[in-house]
């Protein structure tokens, strides 16, 4: 398992490259200018000094500087050259502390002038992971309970009550369930904030909305899985054998009906965990999925390519760790 | 099935960790939000709207508007009081001793000098440069700045540091130009000495808007370095975060989360602090119209700065309606002078009342491209005035007004509001079809109109093209003009739908053929407005040019005398809107704010709509007088009235 550990993660710069050479083509390509200010406008002359300073002027030079200094290459040459240290004696000398300086720099952001990306997807990306998560978990409760409760009587009005839901579920787009959420129990019944993030009171209902899509699909996985299983030999010779419904159930049944359900987590909840734009939007939540729209919008160079490449990365993680955990759970699977 | 849960139990306890470790802080004495993230809190590059808002709050410049006043007076700020020279070109500001930053280091003449260098430094690309080349020398030490940074970035210096090494030294020489060629000087901590180019009636005007308010340079000069390879000043951010830092407002920063939300606390150095009646505020971050609107509505928001929500249409009818329940008694305040907010405040409760629609310092228009040749080459009739003049007049402004937008706003004759601007006299603009009281004026103006295009051989079968960008209701805007256009001009139209920042570029590179555009004024003086139009301005996406219209605002300010400065103003703006066209003014915008006049005093409904939040006190909460604070004359605050009998 070591070698296939390692095998991965040696590729994964390789991948990161390739995501990285095809993003920045097709952001480049975008029309529109990233350094327009919407309201007054720099005269041309600056315009063409900015641009020269970021190296937007040329794709080549841009993808080369670009890169260094996502890769920390830029950081370890100032680092030897002095300039870090010259820096942090002049800061010390006004008696504040030196401008932070990230290792692997994802550059400034053209539209928001006070912020890096590194410290803006440093503030969204805890948010993101954190109701992502929150999502899975709930959705697995959900997903994986109902689909059990299907299974268990294939057709029966249980089975068709939690299909229906399911389907529903996949089907309704989650501006329409999350304001739906919002308009009960926010603001008919007040139990919970409109909006926000902060303490657990304002996470439930963002989470439950992100959650049900997901729900509804391991829903659908784990009651195929278990109608498949529960059809097998080894749970006729379990039930044969005199186990308990309830251990062949879980105990048997489940636990192979429950690799498809892993195998679509790694994925799902790479997803759940990068934001969704809608929900940050109806909850007001200050996640990640807003920069994806947002800075393809500004054309915002810098954190289309930040945000691309930390959900590039998540996603490759998250794959190998469902890849560790099928191999552990099941090993059968080599 | 054990081993299963191992990973699950993991994922809970982090999320439990995380969602209860993130507290949320304790409600502020004043929680509003802005239409959108702020975008900067450096002075020195602000221009939205809600940056510069919000910035009032941190900084403090020389002077500053009595918001609350008719007038919207001048009153001193940081400077407790200056002088201006015989042949009124040279000011002498004296600061006050107790004005201090927030890590209670007092303010000084310096402080400004660096501040203002920031701004005429090209390479901070400062939106508002223009604001401080009234001052001597301003242009040619920018000019000369930006012509060394070319010559650099055109030569090779040789190795890393050597490159370095010259763009320290070229930093060295641009500061000590800007000392020789600027007129701006500290002469000690406490007088600071501004020469301007011409005599500039409206300097203080200038002086009181947000930009030029002072940075603390031991921080600030931190964050910027030079560019071994391009010389040029290199701003990093980082030092306009919470706990960072340092302001001379009456309040400081205490957080800013990005698109999460900024909290202050009141500045305990702030030389005023007494008159300050809120302690903390809180400016949530709530990117969705609707969202806010119901956060406002649950209550935990006590201000909204701008609804744009699309239903605020139905929010002003409904306060409308509120209004007309309760008119005698609307029409006997009204009589007795209060302003609508007073008015609101002694009218019963009430959830429609809280919707208020003030008028704004800004105006909605069509642009005209006046270039002779359209985009695809073809020639443009446009490039006409008489073309222009007969579109124009064929734009039912007043339905816009009342059926699209539907927020009480005004309709426009001309470009800067009426009765915006003390001393001037808005010119009368062309008769329109809208305001035709009956159907044969109506149809005379039409025929006018057609007169007018047959005269300027107006090409048949010629396709009007109107651009706009998408949301907030443009497209609706562009097709009631389309309308108007096809059913009295008789022309065919087309409707041109585009990103905003395509259009923007669009705009400035002239690739259209009319286009929807809209301009806020930024300090209280026709030249806010009038110089979008100037042939040499790089706003003037009309790429309009006459002339006398540039020569008019030449005078203008060679012109001593405020009463005839402003007669030339008032000429010079009516070649725009009467006889050039290169742009039809549609209306002049209102803002919708939603507060609780109950609660919340201390705004202003001058039709500058410039808000200082810091004078806001919310009734009844036991901090600061709890009085409401109404714009009444006789009833704006003793000491700012004081204040205003110690300076010119």
């Amino acid at each position: 398992m070591m070698t296939m550990i390692l095998r991965r993660l040696a590729a994964l710069p390789f991948i990161l490259l390739i995501i990285y050479t095809i993003t920045l083509t097709l952001a480049w390509a975008v029309p529109g200018n990233p350094l327009e200010n919407p309201e007054k406008r720099p005269k041309p002359e600056v315009i063409e000094q900015m641009k020269k300073q970021y190296n937007l002027d040329s794709f080549p030079r841009f993808y080369v500087s670009y890169l260094s200094s996502v890769t920390g290459f830029e950081y370890a040459k100032d680092w030897i050259s002095g300039d870090l240290e010259r820096e942090r004696i002049a800061a010390e000398e006004a008696g504040f502390p030196a401008p932070a300086r990230p290792v692997f720099d994802l550059g400034p952001s053209l539209e928001y002038d006070d912020w890096t990306v590194n410290e803006i997807v440093g503030g969204a990306l805890p948010v993101s992971i954190t109701l992502g998560a929150a999502a899975i978990l709930i959705a697995l409760v959900i997903g994986v309970g109902a689909g059990v409760i299907g299974a268990v009587k294939p057709n029966s009005i249980s089975d068709l009550f939690t299909l229906t839901i399911a389907m529903i579920g996949i089907s309704l787009p989650s501006f329409v369930i999350g304001t739906a959420l919002l308009l009960v129990f926010a603001v008919l019944v007040p139990l919970f904030p409109v909006g926000g993030w902060g303490g657990p009171t304002k996470a439930i209902l963002p989470a439950v909305t992100l959650s049900l899509p997901f729900a509804a699909y391991i829903a659908r996985l784990t009651r195929m899985g278990m109608i498949e299983a529960l059809g097998t030999d080894y749970v006729r010779t379990a039930r044969a054998k005199g186990a308990s419904e309830r251990a062949v159930l879980y105990k048997h049944a489940l636990k192979n009906a429950f690799l498809p359900v892993l195998s679509f987590l790694g994925p799902a909840t790479a997803l759940a965990m990068t934001g969704s734009f809608v929900i940050e939007q109806v909850f007001t939540i200050p996640g990640m999925g807003q920069h994806f729209v947002n800075g393809v919008q500004n054309k915002d160079l810098f954190l289309i390519m930040g945000v691309v490449l930390i959900f590039a990365t998540m996603l490759i993680l998250f794959n190998l760790v469902v890849d560790v955990l099928y191999r552990w759970v099941d090993p059968r699977i080599t | 099935m054990s081993r299963m849960l191992i990973p699950v139990v993991v994922l809970v306890a982090l999320v439990a960790f995380a969602i209860f470790g993130d507290r949320p802080q304790p409600r502020a004495d004043l929680t509003f939000i802005n239409s959108s993230e702020v975008n900067t809190l450096d002075p020195q590059r602000m221009s939205w709207m809600h940056d510069l808002r919000t910035a009032r709050l941190l900084y403090e410049g020389l002077v500053k508007n009595d918001v609350l006043s008719d007038e919207f007076t001048i009153i001193p700020a940081v400077a407790e009081s200056w002088e201006l020279s015989e042949d009124a070109r040279t000011y002498t500001f004296h600061l006050r001793e107790n004005a201090k930053w927030s890590n209670g280091e007092p303010v000084t003449a310096h402080d400004f000098v660096f501040s203002w260098r920031r701004a005429l430094l090209p390479d901070l690309v400062s939106d508002y440069v223009k604001m401080f080349m009234n001052i001597e020398g301003s242009d040619d030490f920018y000019n000369w700045r930006q012509e060394a940074l070319d010559a650099f970035a055109d030569q090779d210096f040789g190795t890393d540091e050597q490159q370095r090494q010259a763009a320290y030294a070229l930093w060295d020489e641009t500061k000590s130009k800007f000392d020789e060629m600027v007129g701006l000087k500290a002469v000690d901590d406490r007088t600071l000495i501004v020469k301007l180019k011409r005599p500039t009636p409206y300097f203080l005007e200038i002086c009181a808007f947000t930009v030029l308010a002072p940075v603390y340079q031991p921080l600030v000069e931190q964050y910027e370095r030079p560019d071994p390879m391009t010389g040029r000043l290199v701003r990093r951010p980082g030092w306009t975060k919470g706990g960072v830092l340092i302001s001379n407002g009456p309040f400081e920063l205490t957080s800013w989360r990005f698109k999460r939300d900024m909290r202050m606390e009141q500045n305990p150095h702030y030389w005023d602090r007494d008159s300050i009646a809120i302690r903390s505020v809180s400016i949530p971050s709530i990117s969705d119209p609707n969202a806010g609107v119901l956060a406002y509505q649950t209550g935990s928001i006590d201000w909204i700065s701008d609804v744009t929500s699309p239903y605020r249409g139905d929010m002003v009818a409904q306060k409308l309606e509120f209004l007309e329940e309760h008119k005698e008694r609307v029409a006997e305040l009204e009589s007795l002078g209060y302003d609508q907010f007073s008015i609101t405040r002694m009218l019963p409760d009430d959830p429609r009342a809280h919707t208020h629609a003030v008028s704004s310092f800004g105006t909605y228009f069509y642009n005209f491209n006046t270039k002779p040749r359209l985009p695809d080459g073809r020639e443009n009739p446009f490039a006409d005035a008489r073309v222009r003049r007969a579109f124009a007049m064929c734009i039912d402004k007043p339905a816009i007004a009342r059926e699209i937008r539907r927020l009480g706003e005004p309709s426009a004759w001309t470009l800067i509001p009426p009765g915006s601007i003390g001393g001037y006299t808005s010119p009368k603009g062309l008769p329109n079809i809208g305001d035709a009281s009956s159907e044969a004026e109506r149809q005379s103006i039409i025929a006018d109109a057609k007169a007018l295009l047959e005269e300027a051989d107006f090409p048949d079968d010629f396709v009007v093209e109107l651009a706009f960008n998408k949301d907030a209701g443009h497209d609706l805007i562009g097709q009631a003009i389309a309308k108007s256009w096809q059913k009295s001009l008789g022309v065919q139209t087309s409707l041109s739908q585009k990103e905003i920042k395509i259009f923007r570029e669009d705009l400035k590179n002239k690739q259209y053929m009319t286009a929807r555009a809209g301009w806020f004024g930024d300090y209280g003086d026709p030249t806010t407005f009038l110089y979008i139009n100037h042939s040499k301005d790089g706003n003037n996406d009309r790429a309009y040019n006459n002339p006398i219209y540039d020569q008019l605002l030449e005078d203008a300010s060679n012109e001593l005398d405020p009463v005839k400065r402003m007669e030339l103003l008032s000429e010079a703006e009516r070649i725009i809107v009467e006889e050039d066209l290169p742009l039809v003014p549609i209306f002049h915008y209102a803002t919708i704010y939603m507060f609780d006049a109950k609660k919340i005093t201390g705004l202003s409904t001058h039709p500058r709509t410039k808000q200082n939040a810091f004078l806001i006190d919310v009734l009844g909460d036991g901090i600061g007088p709890d009085q409401p604070r109404p714009m009444n004359p006789e009833n704006i605050q003793t000491s700012t009235r004081s204040a205003l009998g110690e300076s010119p």
